[in-house]
C-alpha cells in the first residue's frame, strides 16, 4: 500500500513520551443500565491491547470511557500520571486519537480540510505545515487525489483509513480503534487493517476493539475479554486463544473461530 | 367579462389606486421583513438554549423557553396580535407597525426556533464526537462542523416560516392597519371602483410573486449548500 518512502510517525518518537494508561475501577450506567462494572486495567506504551466480548458486554462503551467521549460514573482514568478531568480531557484528547466504527469523517469539509482541522485550530503546527503533512499521509495511503474530495464520494474503506491518518495528524500517543472494520466490505477490510498493522509494527501503542479474531491474534501484544462490564480473562494471544481459561471465553471462542 | 377589464382599466389608470396598493405592499413588506429578522435572532437563541446540554445553569431559561414556545404555538395569531394592540401596547399614538412588527417577530421566533431546534438535532452525533476526539472545542465543533450541516436542514423549513408570516400579516387589516391586503378591500369599497374582484385579483398577484421569488431564492441557496453531498466528482 505504501507507494513512497514517507512514514506514518507516531507518538512513540516523541522524546521523554512514555505512555501510561491506568484504569480504576470504572463503572458506567446510562440510567439505569449498568454497562461497566468495575473495570480496573493498564496501558503501558508500545502494547497492542485487542479488547474482545459479546455484542452488549460494554467493550465499546468501556474504550469510550478512556478518552471521555462517554464521562465515567465513577472510577479513575489516568493518562500519564494526570486524572482525566472534565477540565484537562480536551488536552488528553490529542494524545488520545480515537478511530470510529462509522469513520466520522466531517461531512461538509474536504479531506485535505477534515485532517487540517485540528492541528491547525489547536495551533499545533501551522495551515502550510499542517496541508503538507497531510498530503504526506495522503499519498502514504495511495489516496493523493483525494484531498479536495468531500467524504460522500469516498468509499468505506477510503473513508476510514482517512479516519486513522487524521487521527495521526495530531500524533498521539495511543490510537483507540471502535470496531474499525465492522462498517466495511470485505474487501476494504484488509486495506483498513494493514494500515492498522503498520501503525502497529511502528510501535504505535494500540486499543482496539474488534470482531477480526485472525487479526486480533495477528496483532495484539495481550488480549481482554470483557463479559457483562467486567474483564473476566486477560493474557497473551497465543495463550487466550489456543488455551483458555473460563468456560465463558471457551463458549465463545467456539461459536466464533 | 368586458366590465372586469375595464375594471383592470381603471385600477391601472387611476393614480391614487395604485399608490394605495404599493402602500399597502410596502407596509406588508415592512412588517414582514422586520418580523422575520426579530424571528430569527430570538428564534436562534430559543433553540441554542433548547439543545443545549441540561445543567445547573441551562434549567430556568430552558423551562422559560418551553413555556414561551407552547403559549405562543398554542394561541391563534390574531389573538395575539389583539393581545399586543389592546393589552400590552394599548397606548395612544404607539406606532402601529411596530406593535405588529413585534407581535409577528415573536410569534415567528416560537416556529423558527423549533426549525433551527430541529436542523441541529438531526445532525449525526457522530459528527460531533469526530470533532471532541480531536479535541476540538465545543465553540469549535459547534461552529465549523454542527452549525454549517444543520443549516442544510434549517434553510428549506425556515423558506416556509418567511412565507407563513408575509401572508399572515394580512391579518394587520383586523386592527385597522392599511397592508396590501386592506389596500384591496379599500379600493374595491363602495366609495371607490364599487367592485372588489379586480383589486383583491391584482392584491393576490402582489402576494403570490413575493412568495415565489423567497421561494426561487430559498431554492437556489439550498442548492449551494448542497455541493458537498454530492457523490463522484470524478
Amino acid at each position: 500500500m505504501s507507494e513512497n518512502g514517507s512514514e506514518i510517525k507516531t507518538g512513540i518518537s516523541q522524546a521523554g513520551a512514555n505512555t501510561d494508561l491506568v484504569v480504576r475501577n470504572l463503572h458506567k450506567a446510562f440510567g439505569k443500565n449498568k454497562v461497566i462494572n468495575g473495570i480496573d486495567f493498564e496501558l503501558k506504551e508500545g502494547e497492542r491491547v485487542v479488547v474482545l466480548g459479546p455484542s452488549g458486554s460494554g467493550k465499546s462503551t468501556f474504550l469510550r470511557c478512556i478518552n471521555w467521549m462517554e464521562e465515567p460514573t465513577s472510577g479513575e482514568i489516568i493518562f500519564d500520571g494526570e486524572v482525566v478531568t472534565a477540565k484537562n480531557i480536551r488536552r488528553i484528547r490529542r494524545n488520545l486519537g480515537m478511530v470510529f466504527q462509522h469513520f466520522n469523517l466531517i461531512t461538509n469539509m474536504t479531506v485535505m480540510e477534515n485532517l487540517t482541522l485540528a492541528p491547525v485550530k489547536l495551533k499545533l503546527m501551522s495551515r502550510e505545515a499542517a496541508r503538507k503533512r497531510a498530503m504526506e499521509l495522503l499519498r502514504h495511503i495511495g489516496l493523493p487525489k483525494k484531498a479536495d474530495a468531500y467524504p460522500a464520494s469516498l468509499s468505506g474503506g477510503q473513508k476510514q483509513r482517512i479516519a486513522i491518518i487524521r487521527a495521526m495528524m495530531l500524533s498521539p500517543e495511543v490510537l483507540l480503534f471502535d470496531e474499525p472494520t465492522s462498517a466495511l466490505d470485505p474487501e476494504s477490510i484488509g486495506d483498513v487493517l494493514s494500515l492498522i498493522s503498520e501503525l502497529a509494527e511502528r510501535g504505535m501503542t494500540i486499543m482496539i476493539v474488534t470482531h477480526e479474531m485472525s487479526f486480533a491474534k495477528e496483532i495484539a501484544t495481550r488480549v481482554v475479554f470483557i463479559d457483562k462490564g467486567r474483564i473476566i480473562e486477560e493474557g497473551e494471544p497465543e495463550e487466550f486463544f489456543s488455551h483458555p481459561k473460563t468456560e465463558r471465553v471457551k463458549e465463545f471462542l467456539g461459536k466464533v473461530l | 367579462m368586458s366590465n372586469f377589464f375595464s375594471k383592470i382599466g381603471e385600477l391601472f389608470s387611476t393614480p391614487e389606486y395604485i399608490d394605495s396598493l404599493l402602500h399597502g405592499f410596502l407596509l406588508t413588506i415592512q412588517i414582514s421583513y422586520f418580523a422575520i429578522l426579530i424571528g430569527i435572532l430570538l428564534g436562534t437563541i430559543i433553540a441554542l438554549v433548547d439543545t443545549a446540554k441540561k445543567t445547573k445553569w441551562t434549567i430556568v431559561p430552558k423551562f422559560i423557553c418551553t413555556v414561551y414556545t407552547t403559549i405562543i404555538r398554542g394561541t391563534p395569531m390574531a389573538l395575539q396580535l389583539f393581545i399586543m394592540f389592546f393589552v400590552i401596547f394599548a397606548v395612544k399614538g404607539f406606532p402601529s407597525i411596530i406593535i405588529a412588527i413585534v407581535a409577528f417577530g415573536l410569534n415567528s421566533a416560537a416556529y423558527t426556533a423549533e426549525v433551527i431546534r430541529g436542523g441541529i438535532l438531526s445532525v449525526d452525533p457522530g459528527q460531533t464526537e469526530a470533532g471532541m476526539a480531536l479535541g476540538l472545542s465545543q465553540r469549535t465543533i459547534f461552529m465549523k462542523i454542527v452549525a454549517p450541516q444543520a443549516i442544510k436542514n434549517i434553510i428549506p423549513a425556515l423558506g416556509n416560516e418567511i412565507i407563513t408570516v408575509i401572508k399572515e400579516t394580512a391579518i394587520v387589516s383586523m386592527v385597522g392597519m392599511y397592508d396590501l391586503n386592506m389596500a384591496a378591500k379599500d379600493i374595491g369599497s363602495g366609495q371607490n371602483m364599487a367592485s372588489y374582484i379586480v383589486p383583491m385579483v391584482v392584491a393576490a398577484l402582489f402576494y403570490l410573486v413575493t412568495i415565489y421569488l423567497i421561494t426561487f431564492i430559498v431554492k437556489r441557496i439550498e442548492k449551494g449548500l448542497r455541493r458537498s453531498d454530492l457523490r463522484g466528482e470524478e
